[in-house]
């Protein structure tokens, strides 16, 4: 027994020590910052000067802000349409690629490749694509526009699609996903699908009975992440249109927390903007946990 | 095999340490050039603009061998400088926009420059007083001026003519304004705007300053925002009268089929807007990208019913100053300083094609200068109604409510403007309630809230 | 396998020229805006902005990429496209190589070592996944302030080294399907923990790590908000902020260099995908990302 403890010791001994990197970078570089963000979240605070108490001033104000709501409604709405249709792209894209028909690997290649493409050129890209003036998106859709005797919007100057620029980049950039999904796809037993077939199933009864549950867990995973992802949305927003032109609508929260922190200097402001983000976060996170846990299905 | 992963791993190991070693050389800056010290300088200028101030730069490094100044060009440059002097590795001298000296200045992030100053013997009576002024905040000076700008109409004479108009006399109301626009007014068989007299938004880059031409103001200058007085609700009226009448969707695409600034493709360059409000930089482009173009600069129009509102002008001014932590601060100074003589100045404001801020000016200065309009932009500046940006450190802020206030009033033909200006005071009066009283607080401003006198604000 | 005699019913035929027809459609859906980013980049200034925009170039400009490669050389003093893609390429190496290295000893820990406090450490970790950036934006610049490494590449990268939340529970689950034996059998012969580690379990771990490597990669090659807030000279400029600083200056770069410049971007990882791409899927599936 006591040789059994002593080994068990030495386990204990190098399980720490394997995971000190970790222990050593959640305390620096997580658990210190956010207490210091939520202290600084009840101060009037710029690195240049102390921070100075002033209870819970930032966040009665976070509530009356107008700006806050816009940002935040932005988000929400961003993330509202990205990740149901970003979800249903992957899944459709990763049940083709899993189809057995020859060229597999140039589609799959096809399909990831605008993952690949970094923010920046991505937006400058975008933002050629839907102008107004010479963008070949209106070039296109002027035509059936143009059936319907109506014009193409401006995408980027229309406050009221502007935003739909950016979800459809989202839906354009599902590569990561998408592969993920795929990996699951092919994780799934084909005795499955054969007893189906016996059952005389239709396609769509086998995509209903087998192939979505059997993914369920994959899809909690990404569309938690997604939850996650798209409530910091901000590089393509922030390339795409600075200042959340036109009129604020493309104006995210994360540009809001920003803009408060590096440009006017109010970073306890920033940091209670930061709170009530993480707190949203961890709501929607767990709402959207609850809902999935009841649906998804475990194997073993 | 063992001996082969332990040589694989020597090697990993020894290309890692030298990326690291490597990653940290990159970006050391050396403080020294052939036993000189470095002045670092981050400058917002591109192109032409960069060249002239790069020749004042080699001008002052060879005047003496003590400094060496070096020139960098950085893009967003308010927002680098914040950041870094928040990093506490600031720039030792950064060429900051008039508007920001107030945030600057109250946070602490900029170095105060009255003692420097006053033993180079730099004075407030050498400069346009609108520049000095726009240098100084609670009392004490922050920065000193590099060019300046002051703004009128543009106007395409050939188009004016085009369209049965005298290209000599330009309009001075704004009704007149309107009524040129009427008459240039073109558009394609579908319906496509392809010419047009004039546009409030293009290029749209003093939203905040509609007000002042209508006789308007933003706020008393002191602690009380007025955002929505009958006069800026008119002014932002009428801003919003063009896309009103000519269709908000017919307007944008007109205004997307226009290039970069500095392109050929700029709507008034490429002969598709008859004139625009300019600073006295234009000429410069017009000269790169439209040569044969005829113009003509003229004092932007008043109301018919405001004649005292005639020269009314926008000023826009660069300037330089010394960020909190700077590492050379002296040595910085001593550039500043060579900026500011007359030579110096001179130099800059001719290659840049701008008047100068200094109230002394020299012959061959005029004589020398391009531009026709020159004196009309330095008459300008002088103009009681010249209008500047609140000396604020909520400033920053406030003009982003106001430039987004603007868009929303545009793109909503329904949208009451009142409301909007509203909501801007509403805001931003607490933003400005704030900061005085964090300033009583430290002593800047009297403790018993009384207004300090026009020099300390 | 009963069915395998009838594979070429009309029926299965149909279904295949459907799915093709699928994917060809989508495809195109997907690369379009990839082939006109391409046929920018080579087209004359004016070409790039005209109306109806052309497919294809009138003339091939090649020598757009070498304009686009030495924009604004002659004021800097040294290309600009150059340095900020060797800045890039140091920082992915360092983060690359940190993120697996530090990853696959401390998943290691939390998959198959036994120590007290381990499983409150583990969902603490998993929740971490949940803080977002923006909250510690704030103080980890003051943090890196304190330190003096803003204007260096350390904040970048140093972090890395240090395991992160996603990865750890990625690689834990791969861990976890290599069975208890071979490292039961191992440790019967007294091998230490860290032999145990680098002997039996990292070289079954390999398509995991690529898979980790790849994830770190692009994410780093990508990454914005990072370079914005900590890199302040030029010259330490990443691709993706160096860009940023291309079309944003005053009067703005030219489309169509723009478009050659974001090529050559987006060419290095496209060509990485390329000749990993198999691992990867193979890698992801490996892991077993469910959650």
């Amino acid at each position: 027994m006591a040789k059994m403890g002593q080994s068990e010791r030495r386990q204990a001994l190098a399980g720490v020590l394997f995971a000190m990197p970790y222990l050593i970078g959640f305390s620096v570089f997580l658990a210190i910052p956010l207490l210091t963000s939520l202290y600084n979240s009840f101060t009037e605070y710029s690195v240049l000067r102390e921070p100075v108490w002033i209870g819970v001033r930032n966040y009665a104000d976070v509530f009356k802000d107008e700006l806050f709501y816009k940002s935040l409604g932005n988000t929400l709405f961003f993330a509202a349409f990205s990740i149901p249709l970003s979800t249903i792209m992957a899944i459709a894209l990763a049940m083709l690629l899993n189809t057995k028909v020859r060229g597999q690997a140039f589609y799959r290649t096809f399909f990831f490749l605008p993952s690949l493409v970094p923010a920046v050129p991505m937006a400058i890209l975008w933002l050629y694509l839907f102008n107004g003036d010479f963008g070949i998106v209106n070039a296109v859709l002027k035509i059936p526009y143009g059936a319907l005797g109506l014009e193409p919007p401006n995408w980027l100057s229309s406050v009221d699609h502007a935003k739909n620029v950016l979800i459809t980049m989202s839906v354009w950039t599902v590569g990561n996903a998408m592969i993920i999904y795929l990996a699951g796809l092919q994780e799934i037993p084909q005795q499955l699908y054969e007893a189906s077939d016996l059952d005389g199933a239709s396609p769509w009864q086998k995509t209903k009975n087998v192939t979505i549950p059997l993914l369920s867990p994959v899809i909690m995973f990404n569309v938690l992440m997604g939850i996650i992802g798209s409530l910091q949305y901000f590089t393509q927003a922030y390339v795409l249109f600075p200042g959340g032109a036109p009129a604020r609508s493309t104006y995210m929260y994360s540009m809001y927390i920003y803009d408060t922190a590096f440009r006017d200097l109010r970073m306890g402001y920033a940091s209670a903007l930061g709170w009530v983000m993480f707190v949203i976060i961890l709501t929607l996170t767990f709402t959207a946990f609850r809902f999935f846990d009841k649906k998804v299905h475990y194997e073993g | 095999m063992k001996n082969a992963s332990a040589w694989f791993a020597a090697l990993g190991g020894a290309l890692v340490l030298g990326t690291m070693v490597w990653s940290e050389v990159i970006v050391q800056q050396p403080d020294k050039k052939e036993g000189k010290v470095i002045v670092t300088y981050w400058e917002k200028w591109t192109n032409f603009e960069a060249d002239a101030m790069r020749v004042v730069v080699e001008e002052f490094n060879r005047s003496q061998d003590k400094i060496y100044v070096e020139y960098l060009s950085v893009s967003n440059v308010s927002n680098k400088t914040m950041l870094s002097t928040a990093g506490g590795i600031p720039p030792d001298v950064a060429g900051l926009f008039g508007g920001n000296i107030a945030q600057y200045a109250s946070n602490g992030a900029v170095m105060p420059l009255d003692e420097l100053a006053k033993e180079a013997g730099i004075e407030r009576q050498q400069y346009i007083p609108v520049y000095w002024n726009m240098c100084t905040y609670r009392g004490k000076l922050w920065a000193l001026p590099t060019t300046p700008a002051s703004t009128a109409l543009h106007y395409n004479k050939g188009i004016l003519e085009e369209a049965g108009l005298d290209p000599n006399k330009p309009p001075t109301t704004i009704e007149e304004l309107d009524e040129m626009d009427a008459k240039i007014l073109k558009r394609d068989a579908s319906g496509k705007i392809v010419k047009m007299g004039f546009l409030p938004t293009e290029p749209g880059w003093w939203p905040w300053s509609w007000p002042s031409f209508f006789g308007g103001s933003l706020w008393n200058g002191y602690d009380k925002i007025t955002m929505a007085t009958p006069e800026n609700v008119r002014a932002y009226e009428w801003v919003r009268s063009y896309t009103k009448r000519y269709g908000l969707g017919t307007v944008q695409a007109f205004q997307q089929g226009f290039g970069g600034f500095d392109s050929p493709q700029n709507g008034f360059l490429d002969n598709k807007l008859a004139s625009v409000i300019q600073g006295v930089w234009m000429y410069n482009f017009i000269t790169k990208h439209n040569p044969e173009m005829k113009w003509a600069a003229v004092p932007f129009p008043h109301p018919a019913d405001r004649p005292d509102k005639a020269n009314t002008t926008v000023i826009d001014l660069d300037v330089l100053v010394i960020p909190r932590g700077a590492k050379h601060p002296k040595e910085a100074f001593e550039f500043i300083k060579f900026v500011q003589s007359q030579k110096g100045m001179e130099l800059l404001c001719l290659g840049q094609k701008k008047h100068s801020p200094l109230i002394k000016v020299s012959d061959e200065f005029i004589q020398a200068h391009p531009n026709p309009y020159v004196m009309l932009f330095a008459q300008q500046a002088l103009s009681v109604n010249a209008a500047s940006p609140p000396k604020t450190p909520i400033w920053p802020q406030w003009g982003d409510e106001i430039k987004t206030a603007l868009e929303k009033i545009n793109t909503d033909p329904n949208l009451s403007v009142k409301d909007a200006l509203l909501a801007v005071e509403q805001k931003m009066q607490i933003q400005l309630d704030r900061v005085l009283e964090s300033e009583r607080k430290l002593g800047i401003l009297p403790e018993d809230g009384s207004r300090p006198s026009e020099d300390q604000l | 396998m009963a069915k395998s005699d009838k594979t070429l019913t009309q029926q299965n035929l149909r279904a295949v020229v459907v799915i093709h027809a699928a994917l060809v459609i989508l495809s195109l859906a997907f690369l379009v805006p990839l082939i006109w980013m391409i046929s920018t980049s080579l087209k004359e200034a004016s070409e790039a902005r005209a109306f109806p925009p052309t497919w294809i170039p009138k003339e091939f400009l090649w020598g757009n990429y070498s304009e686009a490669f030495n924009y604004n050389k002659e004021n800097l003093g040294y290309a600009p496209f150059a340095v900020y893609g060797r800045n890039s390429l140091i920082l992915c190496l360092l983060t690359v190589v940190g993120t697996v290295v530090s990853n696959a000893v401390v998943a290691y820990s939390f998959a198959r070592l036994k120590w007290p406090g381990r499983d409150v450490a583990f969902a603490l970790t998993l929740a971490t996944m949940m803080v977002p950036f923006p909250v510690l934006m704030v103080p980890l610049f003051g943090l890196f302030k304190e330190l003096g490494w803003v204007g260096t590449l350390r904040p970048l990268w140093v972090p890395a080294w240090f395991g992160a939340a996603f990865n750890i529970f990625l690689l834990r689950q791969f861990y976890r399907t290599i069975p208890n034996e071979l490292s039961e059998a191992a440790r019967i012969d007294g091998c230490s923990e860290w032999g145990i580690f680098s002997r039996v379990i990292l070289p079954l771990a390999k398509p995991a790590l690529a898979v980790v490597a790849l994830f770190s990669f692009m994410g780093t090659w990508n990454d914005f908000l990072g370079p914005l807030l900590y890199l302040q000279r030029q010259e330490s400029f990443t691709l993706a902020v160096g860009l940023q600083s291309y079309s944003s200056q005053a009067g703005g770069t030219p489309l169509h260099l723009l478009m050659a410049a974001s090529t050559m971007v987006v060419a290095p990882v496209i060509i990485l995908f390329f000749f990993t791409q198999k691992q990867f899927i193979q890698g992801i599936a490996a892991t077993g990302l469910k959650g």
